[in-house]
């Protein structure tokens, strides 16, 4: 027989083989057979040397055209076999995919730290510093720096806890900003996070303890318009653009002018409804420019700087954010209820 | 403050709606609580004659009326009232009148009889009797004068008004009476005031020849003004009186008390009436009281006074509080005949101090501590007397009594306009400051940029420019201020260390299934005696408050494992299978106070679990990882505070700091917070972490030679700790040890009683070469030595 005729049964013979394999080992098989260093193809290359210097190259040519016919075919049936039986193999490790399991426990922070953080989020972007100062303060911080001597009527309204004649328990965050204004050179812009203390009897709506987020900034040419810029920032980031919100005149002894400041109502939109009290506003915080007094007093040029200053209770947002209508629940650290919120 | 609208509109129109009226003021700095229709929402209420009265057949009771309310045809009304009859003026309600809380009245028929309205009683109008004492209160009312039929009975009720219900700012005690809010009004809606024009005509005898008056202690009483009214002649006030002392929720007592009480309502002073006829010798002094001092007030009371208090006394003693209370003896009664009218200002703090002391609270009081201006007690006074003059109710005696040893100036502030633009961030015309300013009583003089502005002498609240910047900016209106961004200078915003400290442990925290509680900050001494600290305990002395809400809220927290305790306690009495809790909060210790003075405060971690694979050995994983974010690596030393599981507690420890304990809560400490459930608790000090915490720096290269692990099975004595164990296999190892972990302990009966089999995996490698068998036998001869000989623990492979 040639080696043409060999080449071809070859040929022909691998062509049904590879047609009728199954399996990859089988191909490897195969493969070994006709290329493999005891294959066919290799005892005809062998076979060469018995052949003239002129039939060489010819049957060389033609015995390396029918090793890249073949491999080239193996290859096509190797990847063809590969795709079925990874098919097969994935096929087989099929699960129920439905199937319950335990979830990992995933906790959360307290609501009103949610809260916070969120407020803090958007005021340093806005550039203010996060200042926390000493939840027992001298009274000398928490009342008369803040325009409020010994005595002064005004006291009365916040409730407060005495620990001696020198000491209570902070009634809002406004001390941090004097120990700030006393120590720092403007442009000041600080915002002053933390628990503060009335002493509020315990009930849905009142709690001793409860937290509280001032601002401050203290520059040149500071105007109420500037505070209304800066809050209007921070209450679209809260509420979103459709919000909108009112100045209204009101009267805190660190400021003056002093404004209240409502956002419409969520519940009717402004429309009049039981929680608005038919006014179609909600009131949020207070606000104002800083008292001339009180900087001076907190040793800042009141003839060169002015400031603004905010305060807003947290409770309040989070309960209205989480339509949570007790606040007591609040502190009563319930699982099943914190485990709700993110 | 409720005020009636009728009354305000004596002194300015109020050309608004009431909805109006209330938003207008609310914008311009008055909050306003309510508005009130007095008449309850009354409408078609008219005045009707009866003309015949027959019984109705059938009824025992019914009779039918026929009824000119002034209409073309007589209205025919059925009645039940037993005191109806012919000729009588009565209230009607009209076919589709509404009574007040909305009762709707529409014509029917009553037992066959067409009746097209109602005849009405007082109760069904709601009508007050002290403002229409003849009314009655049973059956039908009946008009005692004359009234036009058809005309509204609501004006002749005296219910024709609003009550405005006025929330007074702190610093505007002038705003506490209806000038106060009238002059408010005019400013707010842009009508005119009009002041009362004060008049009083004097009788014969002078007010020396009646009384003394001596002010011993002028800086409690910076001024006393009086006037006598003689031949007192006691009665009721007239219905416009009552009407508006009712509005402001006021009972009518008699025309001179009415009197007193009217100028409170009007001019916002507080002023006393004296019976002079029991003033022993006729002689009033404004004094210090002695200490000790005993007087009678007005309610009857017997009162003990200290030398701070401020006493009105006549020759002999004490006789009453100034501005808080008269006294029993000189009250106003049926038989006075000469009276004193008083009106003063007095110190504040001091009215302050004697109300709290004594624990007397009074509208005097109340208007006294925020504040009476002494600028305008003349005109009050005066206002009393012209009162007394039209009520007819005495003569007033000729002159006053004026003690005002040191008159306070006029008030000027000057301001910039520009600088009162820039503080509003509104560019306010120059001539609308100066109209709002008029408006609201200010004298106000403009050159050019600089306003002279004097400020009227009701007003003390003023102290500067930023003030007139307010005024100014309130009435011209809030909403003009535009909204600007901060400009200037930027600074970089940034939370505080602590802050973010808190915010990476509580990241961790959650991610691995922690929820974040908060409590109180105070707590009770009986809750911490429940963690059975050792007596000298510091944490057993928290710091009290002087004025607590109770007892269990009398100290400050100095120690966050009650309120954990608590709150475990209440997860598992309410069916909480499982809870992982933490809590980051300050804890107070008073025992070595700051340069300050102050406590120290000790941000602390809680942590807490009970329930599904919890155990010691978790919550010590949990708080390890916490300590190792901050890159502190710590050792296990068994025990911790008492409230632990003496056997499953530990501390985590390095060098002589301790930066934390864990541990199973005790069971007696379990059984005193009512926790049916085993739970495990942690504390960690964040301040110490804070302080300690260092900072990733360069990261180690990577390794770039092969590791060489071998695996060590020791038998060793139960009462081994493998802590420590590992601690000195560790140091036997040497350098070459990369990581050393025990991943195995057994106990059975293969390896006998009281003993245990403990595996671990050892890696060693080297940083610069590839390790040789000689290397890594070497070391594990060491570690197997250690093992060997200090613990007698029998290597099994």
């Amino acid at each position: 027989m040639s080696v043409v005729d060999t080449l071809r049964e070859i040929r022909a013979q691998a062509e049904q083989e590879l047609s009728q394999l199954e399996n990859t080992s089988a191909l490897e098989t195969l493969r070994v057979h006709i290329l493999g260093k005891k294959g066919e193809l290799t005892a005809l290359l062998k076979g060469m040397g018995k052949l003239s210097a002129e039939e060489r190259p010819v049957v060389g040519a033609q015995i390396n055209e029918a090793r890249e016919w073949i491999t080239d075919r193996i290859n096509q049936r190797l990847a063809t076999l590969q795709a079925a039986e990874r098919e097969a193999a994935l096929k087989s490790e099929a699960i129920d995919v439905t199937e319950p399991r335990e979830l990992p426990r995933v906790g959360s922070a307290h609501p009103i730290t949610l809260v916070m953080d969120e407020l803090i989020e958007c005021f340093t972007g806005l550039g203010f510093e996060v200042l926390e100062g000493p939840e027992v303060e001298l009274d000398h911080y928490n009342f008369e720096l803040m325009n409020l001597p010994k005595n002064h009527p005004a006291r009365d309204a916040q409730d407060t806890f005495y620990m001696d004649d020198n000491i209570v328990l902070r009634t809002h965050t406004s001390p941090m900003q004097a120990r700030a204004m006393l120590t720092m050179k403007p442009p000041i812009r600080i915002i002053c996070p933390g628990r503060v203390y009335r002493a509020d009897e315990v009930d849905a709506t009142h709690s001793p303890v409860f937290h509280q987020m001032e601002g401050l900034v203290i520059d040149e040419n500071v105007s109420m318009s500037d505070l209304r810029g800066t809050l209007e920032a921070f209450v679209r980031k809260l509420y979103g653009d459709d919000i909108k919100l009112r100045f209204r005149p009101s009267f805190f002894p660190f400021t003056e002018p002093s404004a209240e400041v409502d956002l419409t109502c969520s519940a009717c939109s402004g429309k009049g409804c039981r929680i608005c009290k038919e006014t179609g506003w909600v009131e949020v915080l207070g606000s104002g420019m800083v008292n001339p007094k009180v900087l001076e007093m907190c040793g800042i040029d009141s003839t060169k700087y002015s400031g603004f200053a905010f305060g807003i209770g947290l409770e309040r947002i989070a309960m209205k954010r989480y339509g949570i209508t007790d606040m007591r629940l609040l502190y009563e650290g319930d699982a099943r209820l914190l485990s709700q919120l993110r | 403050m409720k005020v009636s609208m009728n009354m305000l509109r004596e002194y300015v129109e109020i050309p608004v709606s009431p909805k109006e009226y209330e938003a207008k003021m609310i914008m311009s700095g008055t909050g306003v609580e309510g508005v009130e229709d007095i008449s309850g929402g009354m409408e078609k209420v008219v005045v009707g004659r009866v003309v015949t009265c027959n019984p109705v057949e059938n009824s025992d009771h019914l009779k039918i009326c026929t009824v000119d309310v002034g209409a073309e045809e007589l209205l025919q009304i059925v009645c039940g009232a037993p005191n109806v009859a012919a000729g009588q003026l009565v209230p009607v309600a009209l076919d589709g009148s509404i009574l007040p809380g909305g009762v709707k009245i529409k014509k029917g028929k009553l037992r066959g009889n067409m009746s097209e309205g109602m005849l009405c009683s007082s109760t069904e109008l709601k009508v007050p009797v002290e403002l229409y004492p003849s009314i009655g209160d049973k059956g039908l009312l009946i008009f005692n004068e004359e009234y036009p039929v058809g005309s509204d009975v609501r004006p002749i009720l005296g219910i024709d008004d609003y009550t405005v219900d006025f929330e007074i700012l702190a610093n505007r005690p002038d705003c506490l009476c209806a000038i106060g809010m009238a002059r408010e009004t005019a400013a707010a809606l842009g009508t005119e005031f009009h002041a009362p024009e004060l008049t009083v005509k004097e009788s014969d005898g002078r007010i020396e020849d009646e009384v003394t008056v001596r002010v011993d202690d002028p800086d409690l009483c910076p001024r006393y003004t009086a006037r006598v009214i003689k031949n007192v002649r006691i009665a009721p006030s007239p219905m416009w009186m009552r009407k508006y002392l009712h509005g402001a929720g006021l009972r009518s007592i008699n025309n001179i008390v009415d009197i007193t009480n009217y100028i409170m309502l009007e001019y916002g002073h507080p002023m006393h009436a004296f019976d002079l006829g029991m003033v022993r010798d006729r002689q009033i002094i404004v004094r210090r009281a002695h200490e000790g001092e005993k007087i009678t007030t007005l309610d009857s009371v017997d009162r003990v006074l200290r030398s701070d208090d401020l006493a009105i006394c006549d020759a002999i003693s004490a006789t009453g509080l100034a501005g808080i209370m008269g006294g029993e003896e000189s009250e106003i009664t049926d038989k006075t005949t000469t009276v004193m009218f008083e009106c003063a200002s007095f110190d504040r703090t001091a009215i302050r101090l004697t109300s709290r002391a004594l624990g007397m609270r009074t509208e005097s009081s109340g208007r006294f501590e925020r504040g009476v201006a002494a600028k305008t007690t003349m005109e009050a006074l005066d206002r009393a007397c012209m009162l007394v003059n039209m009520l007819d109710a005495g003569d007033v005696a000729q002159g006053v009594i004026d003690i005002y040893p040191n008159p306070k100036p006029a008030q000027v502030i000057t301001a910039s306009v520009k600088n009162i633009q820039t503080r509003a961030g509104v560019q306010i015309p120059a001539e609308a400051m100066v109209d709002v300013l008029a408006k609201l009583q200010f004298g106000v003089q403009r050159d050019g940029d600089t306003l002279t502005v004097t400020v009227p002498d009701f007003r003390e609240d003023l102290d500067g420019e930023a003030d007139i910047c307010e005024e100014c900016l309130r009435i011209y209106g809030y909403d003009h201020i535009g909204a600007t961004a901060l400009r200037g200078e930027t600074t970089q915003g940034a939370i505080s260390p602590m802050k973010h400290l808190k915010n990476t442990l509580g990241g961790i925290l959650q991610g691995l299934g922690y929820l974040e509680i908060m409590n109180y900050s105070f707590t009770g001494l009986k809750e911490i005696a429940k963690l059975g600290l050792p007596e000298d305990d510091l944490r057993n002395q928290p710091m009290p408050i002087r004025n607590p809400l109770g007892e269990d809220t009398a100290v400050m927290r100095s120690t966050l494992a009650c309120d954990m305790l608590k709150t475990l306690a209440f997860n598992m009495n309410h069916s909480t299978e499982e809870a992982y809790l933490y809590e980051i909060a300050a804890v107070f210790s008073h025992h070595t106070p700051t340069k300050e003075g102050l406590p120290v405060e000790t941000q602390t971690l809680c942590i807490g679990a009970y329930g599904g694979n919890t155990d010691f050995y978790s919550v010590r994983a949990t708080v390890e990882a916490l300590l190792r974010s901050q890159g502190i690596s710590c050792e296990v030393v068994a025990g911790a505070d008492p409230y632990y599981h003496p056997g499953r507690c530990a501390q985590l420890v390095r060098g002589k700091q301790v930066f934390a304990q864990i541990g199973e809560v005790h069971p007696t400490v379990r059984d005193r917070f009512d926790m049916p459930k085993r739970a495990v608790m942690a504390e960690i000090n964040v301040q110490q972490l804070l302080e300690y915490s260092s900072p990733m720096n360069a990261m180690k290269p990577l390794p770039r030679y092969p590791a060489v692990s071998r695996d060590l099975a020791l038998v060793m004595n139960e009462c081994i700790a493998v802590g420590p164990l590992m601690a000195d296999m560790r140091k036997a190892a040497g350098n070459l040890l990369e990581s050393i972990a025990m991943f195995d302990v057994y106990r059975g009966i293969q390896v006998g009683a009281n003993k245990k089999s403990v595996a671990f995996a050892l890696t060693f490698r080297a940083s610069d070469r590839t390790l040789t068998e000689p290397d890594v036998q070497k070391a594990m001869d060491k570690v197997k030595k250690v093992c060997s000989e200090k613990y007698e623990a029998n290597i099994r492979g």
